[in-house]
């Protein structure tokens, strides 16, 4: 028998071609032209011809995680570790006039005390010390030896007192951006002129939080030499390892990253941040690994967030309901940070537009990606603005989101998410109920574009051994969106193995080259990268077999029946085809695929709430998604990703919101008690739908989209059931007794 | 510093403990039971639940001294303890969990679970709005909460051998008249169960 | 956590004495721990001392007979909200228990916990803000963040009572019992409570150090009584009141003759609404009523700037209430 070489290499620089994609950095999309191998292109199998993806597949990782063995950044424990915990800035801006070093060393159990700022804070929750001890315990008790002392400088933390003529600066520069302006702006004034219909209103949206359950942390195992391996909740781990590298100063290749399971991310965690970059130090100042996850105070105060805005909008339309002009006027409240704001128009057609866009800087942490940055924001200016137009036209809420979507998909959508939510039947659908009843029911509506691209730098390795087993592995980190599971099944579907028949290897920056999960690139990342290998597997799997059979190559096939071959009417089992392999088995890599991917995904959903005018409750009733998809590699957690977007909109639109004491600089709501995300008892009724008409037959992620318009869409029904027009979020109760008229 | 003997899933455990130590504090950093998360450290997020002669109790509002002579299960309990009472693999619970994409980043689901298992102890056949009033005080960013209702109630409708409701996720796949049907016989087999289970014992605590 | 001395007396006069012992420095009962240990985690509370009473046999009992519901001080919520007699007969207390935190805060907390339980205002449970509860010299409710601030007898303290048992108990004329080094002494569980005004502002209860509530008594409501609980959260689960009434009534043929009614969530202290109870006496309960009684309830109320919206949501739920009870 004659055996293949171990491993099938690349192609020998096969020829580039161009190609234009969206990619996406630390969460944020961006247009980019990029060169990619001119090789054939890859595609997936017909979907009637499926037999694993497109199903409903529960996890690979499902076991572990139930039984509670799964261990997570947090759960990490390394002989000779010690605890660190930060002191954090109490106030906005502050001198910090007494740390007592002394004190804190001479706790019991205290090894080491950093100070990270020793004169001034410039934001909320800046750290300034971290104290590594022998317990948790003595590193906060370490942290309370310190008995910081800071006297308050003067600060800004909300927008009208940053905006102030003469108000303290935020860091150098002004404290108001520059304008990023978009459209011409006389144009887009005629036109709103000459409109039939227009109206004029300024929206509010607040920070939200992440809120990922499993805070930010790390574990840095360096005992000293030239090796170390870092366990981080991250979104990267690839570049975690290589940020933790510098700091530790190893060689990028000598510090492993490791996430087996993390908590949660929502595009807060992509760097070593500043917990990491403390650990880091301690580890090597003391040679000796250093636990160190932030407490929940602290994941409010200093682990980003999604910035706020304030937009003013004027939109006019003709009589027919076509939009003809926008103005939109906004401020982006990202803290330290720029925030983000996506544009507007958002996925409608406006005639002429102008937008004149700004930041304003504040003393408090720097915003940082958020399930589709900048998204929420446009959208519920835009949905809110939309629906202000048509009841001002007399025109129905459907009709004009038909009439101006800027692309034929969500017009589809929207008649069947209007089925599923029962508009037809519905009696406000040109005008908004009255509170005229202890129940008042509304309907809303939302749409969405999410354009995310995968990463062409993403590779996967499949290896098959002799033995039958199959292994595919891949940098890239599983945030509990089933990652894993789909490696695993893409390798299943390629060579008619049961899920279970396969590894899949992840959360490791020792694999092939993965990708940072944000903006809903791991999917078309990883998957077409995993595809593109299992392709090039069976390719050599069929060479090799060719040569041990004496047949074609081209003829074998892999199936759920075992191995055949167009000549031959007898089948191979697969364990007996894979016996027939040299002692090392057989591996192949696999790079990211154009072909494999699809870009431009499209969510449209409608909310029915019933709001109580009495007491100004708001109740979602029921939640309709209709969201593209491309080709769903597993319904079961498309699915359940889906919804968890509804929900945190449901929150953003209900609940949500970061409050602060200006006065005081603090921030009142920095726990699960007063930052109010939604429990068991908020969850309305979910119609969950996988656009199956988008026919295109390529991956994407669908973790922005539908995290985009649900709280649009509610805060639209709660106007259009009782006539209460909330223009800041969250929709309180005491908002809508306000908007009532009810508070006197 | 005090030692403690403490029953934890089936096995009594001695360690010890400064007083003020939390249960959840000795579970992940004295008993290595890493299972019982942390996540808010005062009661808000649910994470730490465990249940405590069968009650659901957040392990780190317990005094570890106040656990003593108290039957606690963990999450790493749920399983052998099934087991262990004649059961065969994973609590259903778990297994439900596990097939219905109960989870995500899988965090909150320890607590979630026990939770759960609190529930069906006391009320084999729960409404869905009993499920959600035994789980409203356990926090999930990830799901959504629906696939773990449907979880819970695939658990409720296994342990009483009737064919569970079409789960939302599956009705694309079934006629809608087909879904509707075995909708309504599981609804008749579950109001049928529950009848016989009313004020028979541990229906309800 | 600060480190504490933990103690198990097996005895009430035994805890008591503990507590009170000249060398016992910072002390505190505990019982479910569920306000308690929050505290401590967040440092808001660095007792020297804890004092266990579940060690202390025979405070955990409901008793229902003898024209009288008895409830230990140890009593668990989940066994209030699901105790048949207490469902049956003295429905608000119930409701009120259901309605508390999660059911893992529910298995634990207890009925004394529940009452003697501290402010939830953010202010007062953020450790830096040293406001007037803690010892500070100004209620930055006031002039700060105050949506969910008191409405009805704030100042100098605008917090709001945050027990759902308490406003139920009062509402069903429970009496309250302590006990204390110098003995046992019983009061309507109305005057347990201490305005700001009147008081030390740093507490809300008449509570002497080292004393412990025991236990609470309710009478048996009248034939024809009932009562009810309705409770109004931001958020549908693990919230507190932004409002919440206690309603109990006797009705004879739709008239109403006896009524008590107290206001939770817009006060310092369970808020009893006299002017209201007498706007209902001798008259026939219906929706013109049930809305004049709600106006009368919240005759007094003095927002500050960002709560007005609690006088129409509470009348609205006064309204209910009242409304629920004639059906």
């Amino acid at each position: 028998m004659k055996l293949e070489p171990r491993a099938v290499p690349l192609q020998d620089a096969p020829p580039k071609r161009k190609v234009k994609t969206t990619q996406v950095v630390n969460g944020i999309e961006t247009e980019v032209e990029i060169e990619v191998e001119d090789v054939p292109a890859g595609q997936w199998p017909p979907r009637a011809s499926l037999r694993v993806l497109n199903h409903d597949i529960p996890r690979v990782d499902g076991p572990v995680k139930v039984s509670g063995a799964a261990r997570y950044t947090h759960d990490v424990r390394v002989p000779g570790m010690v605890w660190a915990r930060l002191l954090l800035s109490p106030l906005p801006r502050a001198r910090v006039a007494a740390l007592d070093l002394e004190a804190a060393r001479a706790v019991p159990g205290v090894v080491h005390v950093l100070v990270v700022e020793r004169e001034e804070t410039g934001w909320l929750g800046q750290p300034v010390a971290v104290v590594a001890a022998e317990t948790l315990e003595a590193a906060g008790d370490g942290l309370r030896a310190l008995a910081a002392r800071f006297e308050p400088l003067p600060w800004v933390v909300d927008h009208a007192a940053a905006v102030r003529e003469g108000a303290p600066a935020v860091g150098r520069g002004a404290n108001v951006g520059r304008p990023e302006t978009d459209g011409d702006e006389a144009r887009a004034r005629a036109a709103l002129s000459a409109s039939a219909t227009r109206v004029r209103a300024t929206y509010t949206v607040p920070v939200q939080h992440h809120a990922s359950l499993e805070t930010h942390g790390v574990v840095v195992d360096y005992r000293g030499g030239e090796d170390a391996v870092v366990y981080c909740s991250t979104q990267y781990a690839q570049g975690f390892a290589a940020e933790a590298a510098k700091e530790l100063g190893l060689k990028a290749g000598n510090v492993r990253g490791v996430v087996e399971h993390m908590g949660g991310g929502f595009g807060s965690k992509f760097g070593l941040d500043a917990q990491g970059l403390y650990a880091c130090r301690i580890a090597k100042e003391l040679k000796r690994p250093v636990h160190l996850m932030l407490d929940r105070r602290a994941e409010f105060l200093m682990s980003g967030n999604r910035s706020g805005t304030s937009m003013t909008i004027e939109a006019g339309c003709d009589a027919q309901g076509s939009l003809t002009g926008l103005v939109a006027e906004a401020w982006k409240h990202g803290g330290l940070g720029r925030g983000s704001l996506s544009g507007l128009p958002y996925c409608y057609k406006a005639g002429a537009h102008f937008r004149d866009v700004r930041s304003v800087r504040m003393h408090l942490d720097a915003s940082r990606a958020m399930r589709a940055p900048g998204h929420p924001q446009a959208s519920f200016g835009m949905e809110s603005i939309l629906d202000e137009l048509a009841y001002a036209a007399g025109l129905d809420l459907v009709e004009i989101r038909r009439r101006n979507a800027a692309h034929p998909a969500w017009v589809r959508q929207l008649d069947r998410v209007a089925r599923e939510i029962g508009w037809d039947q519905h009696p406000h659908r040109t005008q908004p109920g009255k509170p005229d009843r202890e129940e008042c029911i509304g309907i809303g509506f939302g749409i969405s574009n999410w354009g995310s691209g995968g990463s062409s730098d993403c590779e996967a390795e499949v290896r098959i051994e002799k033995d039958g087993s199959v292994v595919v592995a891949c940098a890239a980190q599983d945030l509990g969106t089933g990652t894993r599971m789909y490696m695993a099944a893409i390798a299943a579907e390629e060579f008619g193995l049961p899920v279970a028949a396969v590894t899949a290897r992840l959360g490791d920056s020792r694999l092939p080259t993965g990708v940072a999960s944000g903006g809903s690139v791991t999917t078309p990342s990883v998957a077409p990268a995993v595809k593109d290998a299992c392709t090039r597997a069976r390719g050599a799997f069929a060479a090799h077999l060719a040569q041990v059979l004496g047949r074609s190559a081209e003829g074998f096939r892999f199936g759920p029946d075992g191995v055949r071959h167009d000549g031959m009417t007898e089948r191979l089992a697969w364990s007996k085809a894979c016996g027939t392999l040299p002692a090392e088995g057989l591996s192949a890599r696999g790079k990211w695929q154009e072909s494999l991917q699809t870009r431009g995904v499209r969510c449209t959903q409608a909310a029915q709430v019933a709001v109580d005018p009495g007491t100004g409750r708001v109740r979602v009733l029921h939640m309709v998604c209709l969201q593209e998809v491309g080709l769903a590699l597993n319904r079961l957690a498309v699915k359940s990703q889906i919804q968890g977007g509804m929900i945190q909109a449901l929150g953003y639109a209900l609940g949500e919101g970061r409050q602060l004491d200006s006065a005081l600089g603090l921030q009142l709501n920095a726990s699960f008690e007063e930052y109010k995300i939604p429990h068991a008892l908020e969850i309305p009724r979910m119609t969950t739908l996988i656009d199956d008409d988008d026919t295109r037959n390529g991956v994407a992620g669908v973790g922005e989209p539908p995290a985009i318009p649900g709280a649009s869409a509610i805060a639209n029904a709660v106007h259009n059931a009782c006539g209460a027009r909330v223009r800041e979020l969250p929709i309180t109760p005491d908002k809508v007794l306000l908007a009532l008229g009810k508070v006197v | 510093m005090r030692p403690l003997r403490l029953t934890v899933n089936g096995d009594t455990l001695e360690t010890a403990a400064p007083a003020h130590w939390t249960l959840l504090e000795v579970l992940r950093y004295r008993l290595g039971l890493t299972g019982s998360k942390q996540g808010c450290d005062k009661g808000d997020c649910g994470a730490c639940t465990v249940l405590v002669d069968g009650r659901p109790q957040l392990a780190c509002l317990t005094l570890a001294a106040l656990a003593e002579g108290h039957a606690i299960t963990t999450i790493e309990g749920l399983m052998p303890l099934h087991v262990a009472a004649g059961g065969d693999g994973p609590d259903p619970v778990q297994g439900a969990f596990d097939r219905c994409g109960a989870l995500q980043c899988g965090f909150c689901q320890p607590g979630m679970m026990l939770s759960a298992r609190a529930l069906l102890n006391r009320n084999p056949c729960p409404t869905r709005g009993e499920i959600r009033e035994a789980l409203s005080g356990n926090l999930c960013r990830c799901t959504g909460y629906t696939q773990i209702f449907e979880a819970v109630e695939l658990a409720v409708a296994e342990s009483l051998g009737v064919a569970p409701a079409p789960r939302a996720w599956e009705e694309q796949r079934m006629k809608p008249a087909e879904a509707q049907e075995q909708a309504r016989r599981a609804a008749a087999a579950l109001a049928a169960a529950r009848e016989r289970n009313d004020g028979g014992p541990g229906a309800r605590s | 956590m600060k480190s504490f001395r933990f103690l198990n007396p097996a005895s009430l006069d035994e805890a008591i004495a503990l507590a009170t012992a000249p060398d016992a420095g910072d002390a505190r009962f505990l019982a479910g721990g569920q306000d308690l240990l929050t505290e401590m985690q967040e440092h808001l509370a660095e007792p020297d001392r804890v004092v266990n009473l579940k060690s202390v046999p025979g405070l955990d009992r409901i008793e229902a007979g003898g024209g009288r519901l008895r409830v230990g001080a140890l009593a668990t919520l989940v066994r209030l909200e699901r105790e048949a007699a207490v469902r049956a007969r003295w429905a608000a207390l119930s409701e009120a228990a259901a309605s508390v935190a999660s059911p893992q805060i529910r298995s634990c907390a207890t009925l004394g916990g529940n009452l003697c339980q501290r402010p939830r205002c953010a202010y007062y449970r953020i450790e830096e803000a040293r406001c007037l509860k803690k010892g500070g010299t100004e209620c930055f409710a006031y002039g700060g963040s105050n949506k969910y601030s008191a409405i009805l007898g704030g100042g100098p303290s605008w917090i709001v009572h945050p027990s759902d048992l308490a406003p139920a108990l009062v509402a069903l004329d429970a009496e309250i019992v302590l006990r204390g080094a110098g003995g046992e002494r019983r009061l309507p569980l109305e005057k347990f409570y201490v305005l700001p005004a009147d008081g030390d502002v740093t507490k809300e209860t008449v509570l002497a150090p080292g004393e412990v509530v025991t236990e609470v008594v309710v009478p048996e409501p009248p034939a024809g009584a009932r009562s009810t609980y309705l409770k109004f959260r931001e958020r549908e689960s693990y919230d507190f009141a932004l409002a919440a009434v206690a309603a109990s009534l006797v009705l004879q043929d739709g008239v109403v003759r006896t009524a008590r009614i107290c206001l939770g969530g817009v006060a310092p202290v369970p808020w009893r609404a006299p002017q209201a109870e007498a706007a209902l006496l001798g008259r026939r309960l219906d929706a013109a009523l049930a809305k004049q009684a709600a106006a009368a309830a919240l005759a007094g109320a003095a927002p500050l700037e960002q709560n007005a919206f609690k006088i129409p949501l509470t009348k609205t739920l006064v309204e209910r209430a009242l409304l629920a009870l004639a059906r």
